[in-house]
C-alpha cells in the first residue's frame, strides 16, 4: 500500500523534506500550540452546534414556557437536553476564553523573548490580527443563544463599535444587518453566518500562513543550542517526536478543558431567559473589561465634527484600543537589526523590555478594575463617585510607571550581581534559566 | 529560559492554582454581597480561570517536556532504558481507561433517558471523559519515555520546505 502510494505521490520525499523537520524543543513553545489546540476544539464542538442549533428568532411553543420562545433560545435549551450536551456547548465557550487568554499569553512570551525580529517581523503581524480576530469571533457568537443576558451584553460592545465615527453605522449594518434589538430577526441569521462561517474561514486562513511562516522561517532556538550546535537548527523530527508531544498536549487540553467544562456549565440561558424590555445587570466578558473599565472613568463630554461625534465612547473604546494596537504592531520595527533572530533572548538580560510589559500588564489589570467602579460604588455607600474616579485615575497611570521602576531597578539589581559573578568564574551559572 | 528548565512550568502551575483560588474567593465575595451563591460564574470568575487553566496545561506539559525530552539536547540517537515498572504501569492505566470509558458511556445511557431518576451531573459526565483523555496523554507519555528510541537532529539551517 505505501509502495503503491509511494511510486505516485514520491511519498519518501515528503518524509525526508518535511516529516524529518527539526523542531527545537522548549516549554514556551507550548503556548502557541495551546492556542492552536483551543482553534481545534472549537471548530469540533462548533461543528457539534450547528447540527442542533436554529439560528432564528421565530416564535415557538417549548414545554415550560407560557409564552413561545425565539427558536435560537429554545435550540440552545435543546442542545443542553442532549446527553454530553450541554458539556460539549460548555467546552465551547470555555475553549473560546481559553483560546484568547493563550493567544496572550503566547504573545507575551513571543515579546519578552524577543521572538519578533527580524525574520519574524511578519509573523507578529500576522499575530496581532488573529488575536483580533479571536476577540471578534468570540464576541459575535455571543449574542447567538438569544437569552437576555448574552442580547445585552452584546448590546455593550454594540454600542462602542457604534461610535467610529462615519463608519459605526456600516459596521453594525454588516455584523448585526441592521440595530441590534429582540425584534431585528435578520441579526441572528447574519451572526450565525459570520460566526460559523467566514470569521473561522478567515481565522483559518490566517493560522495556516502563520505556521507556513513559521516552517520557512525556522523557530527560535533555546539558548543553550548555540554552544551544542552552532549555526544549526537542534531539535527533535517532527515525526515522530514532536507529534507525540503534540498528541499528548492536544489530550491534556481536552482532559483539562472538559474537566472544566463539566464542572462549570457556562452561561446557562435557562437562568436568564429570553429577551425581555428590562435589561439585567450585566459585564462585558474580561477580555473587554479594560475597554470599559477606561470608559467608566472617562469624563462625559460632546464633540461633533463633519457630522460624527468624538465622544469619550470613541476615545475609551476605539481610540485607546487602536492606539494599543497600532503601538504593538510596531514593535518589530522599532528595534531594526541585521543579523537573524536565531536564539531566544534571556528577559533578565532585557530589563527595559520586561519592565515594559509588566507595566502594560499592570495597566490592563487597572483598567479591567475600573470596570468594577459600579460595584465599589454598591459596596461603600459612603464612597462619592468623584473620589472614587479619581482613585481609579490615580491607579490607572502610576500603577504602571511604579512596576517598570521597581521591576527594572529589581532586575538591574540582580543582573549586575550575576555579571560579577559571571567575570569572576568565567562563565554563567545555572540560575541563567 | 536558555533551556527546557523546570522553574517557569512549576511557577506557572502555582500561579495557576492562584488564580483559581481567587476566582473561588470572588465567588464568595459575590455570595456575601448579594446573600446567595449564584448559579453562573461570574465575567471576572471566567477570565481568572481561563488563564489559570491555561497556565495549568501550560505547567503541565512543560514539567512533561522535561522528564520526556531532557533540559538540553544533545544530537544522535538515543535508545530507551527497558524495564518493566512501565508496563506495570500501562497496565493499570489500561485497566482504569477501561473502567472511565464503561463509566462514561454509562452516563451517557442514563441521560439520554429522561425519565432516569438520577441524571448524571455534568461535572460527572465531564469528568470521566477528562479522565478518558488524562489517561490515553500518560499512557502515550509512558510508551515514549520508555518504549520510543529518540533521535535529536542538527539540522542545516537552510532547508528547501516549503521553498
Ligand atoms: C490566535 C492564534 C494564534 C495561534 C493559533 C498561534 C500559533 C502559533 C504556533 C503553534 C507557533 C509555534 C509554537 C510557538 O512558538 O509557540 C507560533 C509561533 C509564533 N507566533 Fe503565534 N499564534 C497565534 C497568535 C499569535 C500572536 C497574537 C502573536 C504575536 C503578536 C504571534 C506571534 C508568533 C511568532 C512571532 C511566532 C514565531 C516564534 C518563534 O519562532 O520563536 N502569534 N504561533
Amino acid at each position: 500500500m505505501y509502495q503503491w502510494l509511494d511510486e505516485r505521490l514520491d511519498l519518501s520525499r515528503l518524509n525526508t523534506k518535511f516529516l524529518r523537520k527539526a523542531f527545537p524543543v522548549h516549554h514556551s513553545f507550548f503556548l502557541g500550540e495551546i492556542t492552536l489546540f483551543a482553534f481545534v476544539v472549537l471548530v469540533l464542538t462548533g461543528i457539534f452546534l450547528t447540527l442542533n442549533y436554529e439560528p432564528s428568532t421565530r416564535p415557538v411553543k417549548i414545554e415550560g414556557y407560557n409564552d413561545p420562545v425565539p427558536a435560537a433560545y429554545a435550540s440552545i435549551l435543546y442542545i443542553d437536553s442532549l446527553p454530553f450536551g450541554a458539556v460539549l456547548r460548555s467546552l465551547h465557550h470555555w475553549s473560546a476564553h481559553i483560546m484568547i487568554a493563550a493567544a496572550f499569553l503566547h504573545m507575551l512570551r513571543i515579546h519578552l523573548t524577543g521572538a519578533y525580529k527580524k525574520p519574524r517581523e511578519l509573523n507578529w503581524l500576522i499575530g496581532i490580527v488573529l488575536l483580533v480576530l479571536a476577540i471578534v469571533t468570540a464576541f459575535t457568537g455571543y449574542a447567538l443563544p438569544f437569552d437576555n443576558y448574552a442580547l445585552t451584553a452584546t448590546g455593550i460592545g454594540y454600542h462602542i463599535g457604534e461610535a467610529a465615527p462615519w463608519l459605526g453605522k456600516a459596521m453594525s449594518a454588516i455584523l448585526f444587518a441592521g440595530e441590534l434589538e429582540a425584534s431585528n430577526t435578520k441579526t441572528i441569521p447574519r451572526l450565525f453566518s459570520i460566526h460559523v462561517l467566514w470569521l473561522p474561514l478567515l481565522l483559518l486562513a490566517m493560522i495556516g500562513a502563520h505556521l507556513l511562516l513559521m516552517v520557512k522561517q525556522k523557530h527560535t532556538q533555546p539558548k543553550y543550542a548555540e554552544k551544542v550546535a552552532p549555526g544549526r537548527i537542534l531539535g527533535v523530527p517532527a515525526m515522530p517526536q514532536q507529534a507525540v508531544m503534540m498528541g499528548v498536549l492536544f489530550l491534556v487540553y481536552v482532559a483539562v478543558t472538559t474537566f472544566i467544562a463539566g464542572a462549570f456549565l457556562a452561561h446557562p440561558v435557562e437562568a436568564f431567559g429570553p429577551p425581555t424590555p428590562n435589561t439585567p445587570s450585566v459585564k462585558p466578558d474580561w477580555y473587554f473589561m479594560w475597554i470599559y473599565g477606561i470608559l467608566q472613568i472617562l469624563p462625559q463630554w460632546d464633540l461633533k465634527i463633519l457630522g460624527a461625534n468624538f465622544g469619550p465612547q470613541f476615545v475609551g473604546g476605539i481610540l485607546v484600543p487602536t492606539l494599543i494596537i497600532l503601538g504593538a504592531m510596531a514593535i518589530p520595527f522599532l528595534e531594526p537589526q541585521k543579523e537573524k533572530q536565531r536564539y531566544l533572548e534571556l528577559p533578565s538580560q532585557h530589563p527595559r523590555r520586561t519592565s515594559f510589559v509588566l507595566a502594560m500588564l499592570m495597566f490592563y489589570i487597572m483598567a479591567t478594575l475600573a470596570g468594577y467602579k459600579i460595584d465599589f460604588l454598591n459596596a461603600n455607600p459612603n464612597l462619592s463617585s468623584g473620589t472614587l474616579i479619581a482613585i481609579l485615575w490615580v491607579l490607572l497611570i502610576v500603577a504602571p510607571i511604579l512596576t517598570y521602576i521597581i521591576s527594572y531597578i529589581l532586575m538591574k539589581a540582580a543582573y549586575r550581581s550575576r555579571e560579577v559573578e559571571i567575570e569572576f568564574t568565567g562563565r554563567a551559572s545555572a540560575a541563567d534559566d | 529560559m536558555y533551556r527546557n528548565d523546570t522553574v517557569v512550568p512549576a511557577f506557572a502551575i502555582i500561579f495557576a492554582i492562584a488564580l483559581f483560588y481567587m476566582a473561588y474567593l470572588v465567588t464568595q465575595r459575590v455570595a456575601a454581597l448579594s446573600g446567595h451563591t449564584p448559579a453562573e460564574l461570574t465575567v471576572g470568575q471566567i477570565g481568572l480561570m481561563a488563564f489559570g487553566a491555561v497556565l495549568f496545561m501550560y505547567g503541565f506539559i512543560g514539567l512533561l517536556s522535561n522528564w520526556l525530552e531532557g533540559a538540553e539536547l544533545r544530537p544522535g540517537k538515543h535508545e530507551p532504558e527497558a524495564s518493566s515498572v512501565p508496563v506495570v504501569a500501562g497496565v493499570i492505566l489500561s485497566l482504569a481507561l477501561a473502567a472511565a470509558s464503561g463509566l462514561f458511556v454509562r452516563t451517557l445511557v442514563l441521560a439520554a433517558n429522561k425519565e432516569a431518576e438520577f441524571p448524571p451531573p455534568t461535572w460527572l459526565q465531564g469528568g470521566l471523559f477528562a479522565a478518558m483523555m488524562l489517561i490515553i496523554a500518560l499512557l502515550i507519555a509512558i510508551y515514549k519515555k520508555f518504549f520510543m528510541a529518540e533521535e535529536v537532529l542538527a539540522e542545516d539551517e537552510k532547508g528547501e520546505f516549503p521553498w
